[in-house]
């Protein structure tokens, strides 16, 4: 106990050290806002594609979705068809992974 | 003590999710009969109704005692305060469809979408007709549909909000889960996590990662949901809450040296080391989007990307046209420090009486044109004198969620060191009181122990 206790207080000393914002340094990184002309969940649920229409390019750029929050809002349909979203993705062999994946609002 | 803390959070979080497994006894009456609204609610639940259209998430409004410069008899809230946040309120930016933009498209849009009436029956209307008109489920379902909940024109030309009352979402009851609460908090402020970079997820909270979710510690009573002391969260249901109450008390840490603390600093400050979303905007020029439309100039970082501003805070809240923000001092007695999101927002003041004017977004959000805004809203205020100019305000946003993992809450070194978080000067300490807090003395011994425990 003592010595993870230790270990813990020397992490706080660290995260003074490490408290600068580490940006992802990925040049892979694409951001697109578009509407969505197609969403499909995967048989296990646990991943979804999302085509969407780019606004600038007019093209379909489909987008491999696999974190549990923007799951949960397809399958209760918070995020439908015809939604423009704001998103950021990682090109990761042929797939776009979804880093961000958000409904574009006004205030 | 750690132990007996650890055992009341698991406690919590076995409590969620016992409460959660558990099927709501309503539910085969509600498959027979089906659901006609909150009357269907009210055979079992008598008054509920009634009651939620005393509350805030109905009124968007309360008394706000603890704010400078406001008529106290009055209530303030959503509906009609004006900020830089969101330059407008439920009544000048009450839901409507906007003119259409140079491509000819047309959208809706308002404040009081955020609101579990039907538009029809609005913000702070009572009566039985509003009593019926309530979204029970969008807190209670977890089957909600949301393709259900839309916004259309009625054949008389009213916006109308639809809602899921399906009996599939009404069979489904239960306590507000996370996902609830966030149909309507993710996206205050125009936007995911925009307003607070409030994100409750197991990455970003450590309460969440135990399983607890915001009803736990926002423990409600009869739709009272208490709040804090957020100085921009004016409206409450007239109970507040800190972190400490039933799970934490005053002096929760092992190390005394720590506890000490606790009477000059919240909790909040150590535990709760980063915020995010907005940081500034400009209501004066707008963006246009890749749709045709347009939107509030807008800067903003991820949720975990900005270092806060620490502040004395007494609880009581300074507003005037420039800044709205907390009150305090190191010598007043009350005061202790508290973490803020830092957020500075331009828009149109009134050079007749200096006061901040708001917007009407509807017609800036199809050709760009604030100032047309502003006229729209001056006309539904009844506003004739004035002449706009663009100014600043300044804006501190409460930081009361995404507490880091222990690990991470800022340690000795991270304030008593000579470049540490806290502005000590600003603060009020002498500059003699600066250098004995920024000795090496005050931690050194501390930290090398710990140092050498660890090698
Ligand atoms: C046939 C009776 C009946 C109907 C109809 C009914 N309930 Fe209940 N409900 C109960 C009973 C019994 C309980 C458990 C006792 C209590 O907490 O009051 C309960 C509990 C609840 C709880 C507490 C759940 C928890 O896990 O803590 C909520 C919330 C609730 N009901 C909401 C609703 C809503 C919303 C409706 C309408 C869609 C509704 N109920 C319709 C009988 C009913
Ligand atoms: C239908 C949209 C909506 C939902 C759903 C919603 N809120 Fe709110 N909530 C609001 C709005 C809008 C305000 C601000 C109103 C104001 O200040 O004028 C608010 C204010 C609050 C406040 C501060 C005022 C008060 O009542 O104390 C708290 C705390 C709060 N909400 C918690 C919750 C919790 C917990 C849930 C889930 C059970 C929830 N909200 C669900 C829209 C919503
Ligand atoms: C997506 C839901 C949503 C929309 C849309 C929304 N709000 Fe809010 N607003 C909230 C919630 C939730 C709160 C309370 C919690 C908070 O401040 O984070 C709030 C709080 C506020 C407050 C502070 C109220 C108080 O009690 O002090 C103001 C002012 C405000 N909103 C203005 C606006 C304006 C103006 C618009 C439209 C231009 C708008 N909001 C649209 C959800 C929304
Ligand atoms: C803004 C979200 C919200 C809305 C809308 C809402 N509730 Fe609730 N309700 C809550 C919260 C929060 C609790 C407390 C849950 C807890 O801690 O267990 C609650 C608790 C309840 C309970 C159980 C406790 C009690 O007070 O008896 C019932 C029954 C209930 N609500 C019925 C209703 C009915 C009926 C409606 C529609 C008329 C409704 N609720 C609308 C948020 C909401
Ligand atoms: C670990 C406990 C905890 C959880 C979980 C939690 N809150 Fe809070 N919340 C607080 C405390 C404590 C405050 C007030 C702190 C103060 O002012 O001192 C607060 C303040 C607020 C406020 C006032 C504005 C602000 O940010 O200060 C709103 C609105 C709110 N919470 C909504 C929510 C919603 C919605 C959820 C779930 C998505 C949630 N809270 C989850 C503890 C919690
Ligand atoms: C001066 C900074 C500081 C303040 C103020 C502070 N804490 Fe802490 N807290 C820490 C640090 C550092 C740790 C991790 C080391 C430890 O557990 O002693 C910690 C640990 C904790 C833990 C985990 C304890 C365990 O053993 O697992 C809890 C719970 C906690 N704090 C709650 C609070 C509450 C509640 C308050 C306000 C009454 C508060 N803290 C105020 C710095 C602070
Ligand atoms: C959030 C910033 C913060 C952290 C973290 C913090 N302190 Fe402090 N500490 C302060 C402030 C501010 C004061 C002055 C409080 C007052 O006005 O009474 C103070 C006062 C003290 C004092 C009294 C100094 C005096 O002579 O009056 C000691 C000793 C001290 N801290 C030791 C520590 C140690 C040891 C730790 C790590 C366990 C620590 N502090 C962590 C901000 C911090």
């Amino acid at each position: 106990m003592k010595k993870a206790l230790s270990v813990i207080m020397v992490v706080v000393v660290m995260f003074l050290a490490s408290f600068t914002v580490v940006r992802s340094a990925s040049a892979e990184e694409v951001k697109i806002t578009g509407v969505i002309t197609k969403i499909e969940m995967a048989a296990d649920k646990k991943s979804a594609i999302a085509v969407l229409k780019d606004n600038k390019s007019g093209e379909s750029v489909t987008i491999t979705i696999t974190d549990d929050l923007t799951l949960d809002k397809f399958k209760d349909h918070r995020i439908v068809d015809g939604d423009e979203i704001r998103t950021k993705f990682e090109k990761e062999g042929d797939k776009n992974i979804s880093k961000m994946f958000k409904k574009t609002a006004g205030c | 003590m750690s132990g007996k803390i650890i055992t009341i959070m698991l406690g919590c979080a076995l409590l969620t999710t016992t409460v959660q497994a558990k099927e709501h006894p309503g539910k085969e009456q509600i498959l027979k009969d089906g659901y006609q609204g909150p009357k269907t609610c009210e055979v079992c639940h008598p008054g509920k109704a009634k009651e939620f259209l005393g509350t805030v998430h109905w009124k968007h409004a309360s008394k706000a005692d603890h704010v400078d410069n406001l008529n106290h008899k009055e209530e303030h809230g959503m509906k009609n305060r004006i900020y830089t946040m969101c330059n407008g309120n439920d009544i000048v930016n009450n839901l409507k469809e906007i003119p259409p933009n140079a491509a000819g498209k047309t959208k809706f849009s308002g404040c009081n979408t955020c609101h579990p009436g039907d538009h029809t029956i609005d913000v702070g209307s009572t009566g039985p007709e509003a009593e019926q008109s309530i979204d029970c489920l969008i807190c209670h379902s977890t089957k909600y549909d949301f393709r259900k909940r839309k916004i259309v024109k009625d054949d008389k030309g009213n916006v109308v909000m639809t809602q899921d009352r399906s009996t599939e979402a009404a069979a489904n009851i239960g306590r507000p889960s996370i996902k609830n609460c966030m149909v309507c908090h993710e996206a205050a402020g125009g936007g995911a996590l925009v307003k607070r970079g409030f994100s409750m997820t197991k990455e970003a909270d450590v309460h969440v990662s135990k399983g607890i979710i915001c009803v736990d510690c926002h423990q409600a009573k009869n739709h009272k949901i208490p709040t804090g002391r957020d100085p921009n969260n004016w409206a409450s249901d007239g109970i507040y809450m800190t972190c400490v109450g039933e799970c934490h008390s005053e002096k929760p840490h092992k190390d005394a040296g720590i506890n000490k603390h606790t009477a000059k600093i919240a909790c909040q400050t150590c535990h709760i080391p980063r915020t995010g979303g907005a940081f500034s905007k400009d209501f004066t020029k707008w963006e246009k989007m890749s749709n045709g439309f347009y939107e509030p100039s807008t800067l903003k970082r991820e949720v975990n990307e900005t270092a806060p501003v620490y502040a004395w805070y007494n609880l009581t809240v300074s507003n005037t046209p420039h800044f709205i923000g907390p009150k305090g001092s190191r010598t007043d007695g009350k005061s202790k420090i508290y973490p803020f999101k830092l957020f500075q927002g331009k828009a149109y003041y009134n050079k007749k009486d200096g006061q901040l004017l708001s917007m009407d977004f509807a017609p800036p959000m199809a050709t760009g044109d604030t100032l047309a805004g502003v006229a729209s809203a001056a006309k539904i205020l009844g506003i004739k004198d004035y002449e706009p100019v663009p100014g600043w305000q300044t804006i501190y946003f409460g930081s009361n969620h995404q507490v880091a993992p222990k690990g991470k809450a800022l340690g000795c070194a991270n304030c008593h060191s000579v470049n540490g978080v806290l502005n000590l000067k600003e603060l009020g300490y002498s500059a003699k009181e600066v250098e004995k807090l920024t000795t090496p003395e005050i931690y050194f011994e501390k930290l090398l122990k710990l140092q050498q425990e660890n090698e």
